[in-house]
């Protein structure tokens, strides 16, 4: 709570702080504001409180979930370099307070206790993204990507809302415990079909938010156009909100009525993970690869999502801490590899190509990018062999067999098109001139590659937290 | 309660003839008559203030922002009418679809009858008062973090809206 | 941060300060570093030691891997056998580490080989500190990892990369048979914890001759017949000696190849209830005793003497363990540590000094050049060839009246491999150091005494060998068996079924074995001394001997058995499995994949009102599918 309140000046904050004609004082400002609202989170730490008439609730659960947002934000704000001098990108000021401001709606969906909160924030994460997207005013992927997530978002907004105004209308609360009790009650059978229709709309609308088929068409289009800042950002906070506000809803609100959705669940998970590994490997563009990459870990998080056991928290928290450290890693590379090309005033895409004979003069972006690929494709002695290893057993442990083939299948896909881009590094012919890393940017790649290879040698050091 | 029916088959038909009229400034009208009968319904649910927002934002100030914008844009001389007659006869039977679906578990439905919940009728329940006490007491934290939404929509507004050096002009 | 932590800690610094800053660490700093920590490691132990109260203590670093209800942790467990081993380990380990100082200080790759020594025994302190078995299994593959490392340390020969491939492929043998051991422990205790596994055995449960039980000890053994060196993986210790000499004494005599015997020991409750795995120890221990002791007596090489040396008492521990004499065969793999580590040490400066000559039919004389080396080397073979009061004769003798007790047959057996141990200890100290030098008169300008920090270990170890049988002086010698005494604990829980041999036996089984090896080794001093006799050059053996020359021809064997029908079968899985499963199939497979993933990303054509569109298709079904209760 304490953090959504500061997070809130910070932003505000920040957008003064942009008057000073100091692009420089802003990187160090916002990752202190980052940090001071990780400490305001992590204070919370071991107490159970409901705020302003039971509108959030802030337990251990919400404060690990918004702690993992919290250090990809952070994390994400350190490889921003400030924007530095860059064209694409004119107003820092402004970007950092949408970020921040960004931020408090995601802690919102994790901490919401009530659905208007879960909206609100939902609407606050949504309309931040569809402003970064555009951010890119001069290119034309940017601008036609920000206004197809605008006019997607918004219908599923619409449906998400729609869902919310009928679970009303059936149980009278938008409360979701009040919410839980009710539908326990009415599970017998006497349920009006409107929580029928409800439920499975805002189920609907998040299944949106966290791009899982066939609800994903956004995705790839959006994660191209976007800049590679934005999207990076996109695909670590808003997922690991959307999954937190699911997770919440599905494992508290909605249990009554299992039977509802989870056969819906189980199929689309299997959607999800067959069309993000499928399709991945026909793409040329990295980012667009990573979009469906993001698509496939959707996937592979609904598979706990729909696994009730006892550690599948804790199996999604470190799932999403993995997924994002490595993606941050990963996205950090491309910009760096292609800003310096540019820089170069060399025609540069965002192609698998874009990587070739990396490994020769720059050793340790090589190397990030390899370990950031193995944790994403899930090989041991990576954090995300662990967490899918976590969510796999998981799912085996509730017995949900074929949902579970189709994901370990899948993921044998995915090695293909991860190793792609170690091909390109290591052994394809090409130039990239060494690249001189500012000492942040240096410092955050060894700290989430050795984030991942630590979390993969001894995965119980933050699994037991959780 | 004929007059709920008389006034919700107006609001159905002139929604529909939002989507259906060719001319997009006979569509915005439409519009402003819907959300005339939409406030309506709130004064049959005695919800007299949200009947007043209503009209002011949106059949107000919000569609006369609409009417400007297409005055501005020119919009006939630009817009072919793109779509083929199979992709509206599809989007037509998927539509009716989702409403007969939709239309068919809501008839399943048992509404509770108002007298059956036992509540007591509250004449006061839609005015301003009442509503504020909900809105600054029970409401208080959403009310309030929805600034930070018109915020971030406002910020963003001004900074996408604000033409940079060198930008391409469409 | 406890000293149980330390011990292993300290090896790791070491390590790391080393293999990083290879080639920029001076040399003169490289091999006190290494020395340092292994010396740190030993003053840990020992204190650990003085302050031991006699009760297990597990120390619990942090959960490792928790799936389900099963958890794994980083925990090391200090007690009676892990202090044993420790000390040994890192006392042994120091002493080699200071003689590696000398012994390759000319080695171009001076630092990396303290690194890797270090490295070395960090995973060997592991392995002996670990609480559970995967923590074990850990410290069981690093040093496996290390041994290949060192094996081949000097890596520009392809034959000592052979020879480290073979170890390596040896091992991960064996290592399959430990690690199935392992999972079938998880499924059938559900936990990998020592306290937790041997508890619940201890409650009694289960019947001696249990079959889960038989099973979990048959691939145990598999694990430690590869470690240790039986028959049949055997094969990879001799040609081990490719290594320098020090890791020869360190991991191939001393510590690593001891391990599947401390695992053993350390599951005594779990062999103790399944005699049938207990008699296939014994007879593989006896087998493994003899065969490597008879192909010892015609070898000319003076490590790979040593080495079936080694393997053959390791035959002898396995014997003992086999008859339940855990305590013996656990002070004979200390008084082999000495006197092994003793004897690779001094062949190593034999070598020294006959520049990298290692064939004894070159050597000769070499007695009043190398006079501390000559008489350490004396002590230890009188040790190990048994003849009192030296190290070897305690332990040996120990294990002997067991197995007399257990076996007449196996006692037998043992006493032939015994007699072949003394005979060719004695020809290698005869041909070595007595006589005329055989050598070029280069070499012979060129022999000196090694430098002090090589003779410093073998006189510190050679003391060791003389003495070390003290430390388990039987009753019969008025002695108080204080080692058995105190690793009376770990057997608490054990229903032995070992009964000791009278005191009258047991000193006629001692005679007759003393005066065997005495016979033994006369017979070597009438063939070496007095006739002069000098081995035959290669390939002019004859008849058994030309035989147990060659190995048995073992090696080939293998070659036969395995290496060629895998060869031909790999390559008509190459030439026609590979053709039609992975060419038609797999690659099939890639392609469909790939064409489909072609076709899905046509679904994807950019248009925001067809997105929308597959999108309210999809709600509509959703939404009929899971409302069909309400729909009809």
């Amino acid at each position: 709570m304490n953090s959504i309140i500061a997070l809130s000046l910070f932003g505000i904050a920040n957008l003064f702080l942009g008057f000073l004609n100091n692009r420089k004082i802003l990187l160090p400002a916002t990752l202190a504001f980052v940090l001071v609202a990780l400490g305001l989170n992590l204070a919370d730490w071991n107490q159970e409180y409901l705020w302003f008439n039971n509108m959030l609730r802030t337990n251990n659960l919400s404060v690990n979930f918004a702690s993992v947002i919290l250090v990809a934000t952070f994390l994400v704000v350190a490889v921003s370099r400030g924007f530095g001098d860059d064209e694409e990108h004119t107003h820092p000021a402004e970007y950092y307070a949408i970020m921040l401001f960004s931020v408090v709606g995601a802690i919102m969906m994790v901490t919401f206790e009530n659905l208007i909160m879960l909206f609100v924030g939902l609407e606050i994460l949504s309309v931040s993204m569809y402003i970064l997207t555009g951010t890119d005013k001069r290119n034309l992927r940017s601008n036609e990507a920000a206004l197809k997530y605008f006019l997607m978002g918004a219908f599923a907004t619409g449906i998400l809302l729609f869902g919310i105004a009928l679970i009303y209308g059936a149980t009278g609360s938008f409360n979701i415990h009040g919410i839980e009790a009710l539908v326990l009650t009415a599970a017998g059978g006497s349920a009006p079909a409107l929580l029928y229709i409800g439920i499975v709309m805002v189920i609907i609308g998040l299944l949106f938010k966290v791009s899982a088929a066939p609800f994903h068409f956004w995705t790839p289009d959006v994660y191209e156009g976007a800049p590679a800042i934005f999207t990076a950002f996109m695909s670590t906070v808003v997922k690991t909100a959307g999954f937190a506000a699911l997770f919440r809803l599905l494992g508290g609100a909605f249990t009554g009525v299992y039977g509802t959705w989870i056969y819906i669940l189980y199929f689309l998970t299997m959607l999800t993970l067959i069309i993000g590994n499928i399709t991945a490997v026909y793409q040329q563009s990295f980012k667009r690869m990573l979009a469906y990459s993001s698509i496939s870990h959707a996937g592979y998080l609904m598979l706990t999502a729909t696994a009730k056991v006892a550690h599948t928290q804790s199996s999604i928290l470190f799932y999403s801490l993995a997924y994002s450290v490595a993606t941050i890693s990963a996205f950090a590379v491309l910009m760096v590899v292609a800003e310096t090309k540019e820089s170069n005033a060399e025609k540069t895409n965002e192609n698998f190509d874009i990587f070739n004979g990396l490994a020769k003069n720059n050793p340790l972006l090589a190397f990030v990018l390899t370990v950031s690929m193995l944790s994403l494709a899930g090989i041991p002695l990576t954090a995300g062999f662990w967490g899918k290893f976590f969510i796999f057993s998981d799912a085996f442990q509730r017995g949900i067999v074929v949902p579970l083939v189709v994901a370990v299948l899948m993921s044998a896909v995915g090695i293909y098109y991860y190793f792609k881009a170690i091909i390109s590094a290591y052994f394809k012919e090409g130039d990239v001139p060494a690249i001189e890393l500012k000492p942040i940017y240096k410092i955050t790649l060894i700290v989430t590659t050795l984030l991942t290879i630590v979390l993969g040698i001894a995965p119980d050091l933050v699994k037991s937290i959780f | 309660m004929q007059f709920w029916y008389f006034l919700t088959a107006l609001t159905l038909l002139s929604a529909l003839m939002v989507v259906l009229s060719k001319n997009p400034i006979h569509s915005v009208l439409y519009l402003v008559f819907t959300f005339f009968c939409i406030s309506g319904h709130y004064v049959l649910l005695n919800a007299q203030f949200l009947m007043a927002v209503n009209i002011i934002v949106y059949a107000g100030a919000i569609m006369v922002l609409f009417l400007f914008v297409i005055m501005m844009l020119d919009l006939r001389r630009n817009m072919p009418d793109s779509k083929s007659n199979l992709t509206k006869l599809a989007g037509a039977i998927l539509g009716g679809t989702l409403l007969v679906i939709l239309v068919a578990v809501m008839r399943k439905t048992q509404f509770p009858q108002f007298s059956q919940m036992g509540g007591k009728f509250d004449t006061q329940t839609g005015m301003v008062e009442n509503l504020g006490q909900v809105l600054f007491r029970d409401y208080l934290l959403p009310f309030e973090l929805v600034s930070i939404l018109f915020f971030v929509a406002m910020v963003g507004a001004v900074m996408l809206g604000k033409r940079e050096a060198g930008e391409r002009n469409f | 941060m406890s000293l149980v932590t330390l011990i292993p800690l300290f090896p790791l610094i070491g390590f790391l300060i080393n293999g990083i800053g290879f080639r920029h660490v001076p040399k003169s700093l490289v091999g006190i570093i290494g020395s340092a920590a292994a010396l740190a490691s030993f003053a840990c132990a020992l204190s650990l030691f003085i302050g031991f109260s006699g009760q297990p203590e597990v120390t619990h670093l942090f959960d490792w891997i928790t799936v389900g209800k099963l958890n794994i942790s980083m925990s090391f467990q200090i007690d009676q056998l892990s202090l044993l081993m420790l000390l040994i380990i890192t006392g042994v380990g120091s002493l080699i580490h200071i003689y590696s100082v000398g012994y390759m200080h000319h080695d171009e790759g001076f630092g990396k080989f303290f690194a890797f020594l270090n490295l070395f025994l960090f995973f060997m302190l592991l392995l002996v500190l670990g609480s559970n078995f995967v923590v074990m299994f850990i410290g069981w593959e690093g040093v496996g990892l290390c041994s290949y490392l060192l094996i081949g340390f000097w890596n520009k020969n392809s034959n000592y990369g052979n020879a480290a491939r073979k170890a390596f492929i040896m091992n991960r043998i064996g290592d399959l048979g430990f690690l199935l051991g392992i999972f079938l422990i998880i499924n059938h205790f559900g936990s990998v914890e020592f306290a937790d596994v041997f508890g619940k055995i201890a409650e009694g449960d289960y019947e001696s001759g249990d079959k889960t039980l038989l099973y979990i000890t048959l691939l145990l053994f598999v694990g430690a017949m590869g470690k240790s060196a039986q028959i049949p993986l055997y094969t990879w210790l001799p040609d081990a000696m490719a290594g320098p000499t020090p890791v020869s004494a360190l991991i191939h005599a001393a510590t690593m190849v001891t391990a599947g015997i401390y695992m053993i020991i350390r599951a005594n409750i779990m062999y103790s209830l399944s005699p049938e795995t207990l008699e296939i120890v014994g007879w593989v221990g006896a087998a493994t005793a003899v065969l490597a002791a008879s192909i010892g007596l015609f070898q000319n090489d003076i490590k790979k003497v040593l080495a079936y040396s080694t393997v053959s008492q390791l035959g002898y521990m396995f014997m003992g363990l086999g008859v339940m004499a855990y305590s013996s065969s656990f002070f004979h793999v200390m008084t082999h540590a000495f006197f092994k580590a003793l004897l690779f040490l001094g062949a190593g400066s034999v070598i020294h000094a006959m520049s990298d000559e290692q064939d004894i039919r070159f050597m000769g004389g070499l007695r009043k050049k190398l006079p501390v080396t000559f008489i350490t080397f004396l002590i230890a073979t009188i040790a190990i060839s048994g003849i009192p009061p030296f190290a070897g004769f305690f332990s040996k003798d120990e294990i002997l009246a067991h197995v007399y007790e257990h076996n007449k047959l196996m006692w037998v057996v043992a006493l032939a491999g015994s007699v072949m141990t003394s005979f060719y200890m004695f020809r290698l100290l005869f041909l070595t150091f007595f006589g005329e030098f055989r050598g070029t008169h280069e070499q012979e300008h060129h022999l000196h005494e090694s430098p002090i920090t090589m003779t410093l270990p073998l006189m510190l170890l050679a003391v060791l060998s003389a003495i070390g049988g003290f430390f388990n002086l039987p009753h019969i010698f008025n002695g108080h068996a204080s080692l058995a005494e105190f690793m009376s604990p770990l057997f608490a829980h054990t229903h032995s079924t070992a009964h000791e041999a009278d005191a009258s036996t047991e000193i006629m089984l001692m005679v007759i074995s003393v005066a065997a090896a005495l016979i033994a080794a006369a017979f070597a001093y009438f063939l070496y001394i007095i006739k002069k006799s000098v081995p035959a050059a290669d390939g002019q053996e004859s008849g058994l001997k030309k035989v147990i020359y060659n190995k048995y021809y073992v090696d080939e064997l293998y070659d036969k058995i395995f290496v060629t029908p895998i060869t031909v079968l790999s390559n008509f899985f190459h030439s026609v499995i590979e053709f039609l499963v992975i060419d038609l199939i797999v690659e099939g497979i890639g392609k469909g994949v790939k064409i489909l993933s072609g076709e899905a990303r046509l679904l994807q054509n950019g248009t925001t009102g067809y997105y929308i569109f597959a999108m309210v298709i999809s709600i509509a079904v959703i939404l009929a599918w899971s409302l069909r209760a309400f729909l009809f």
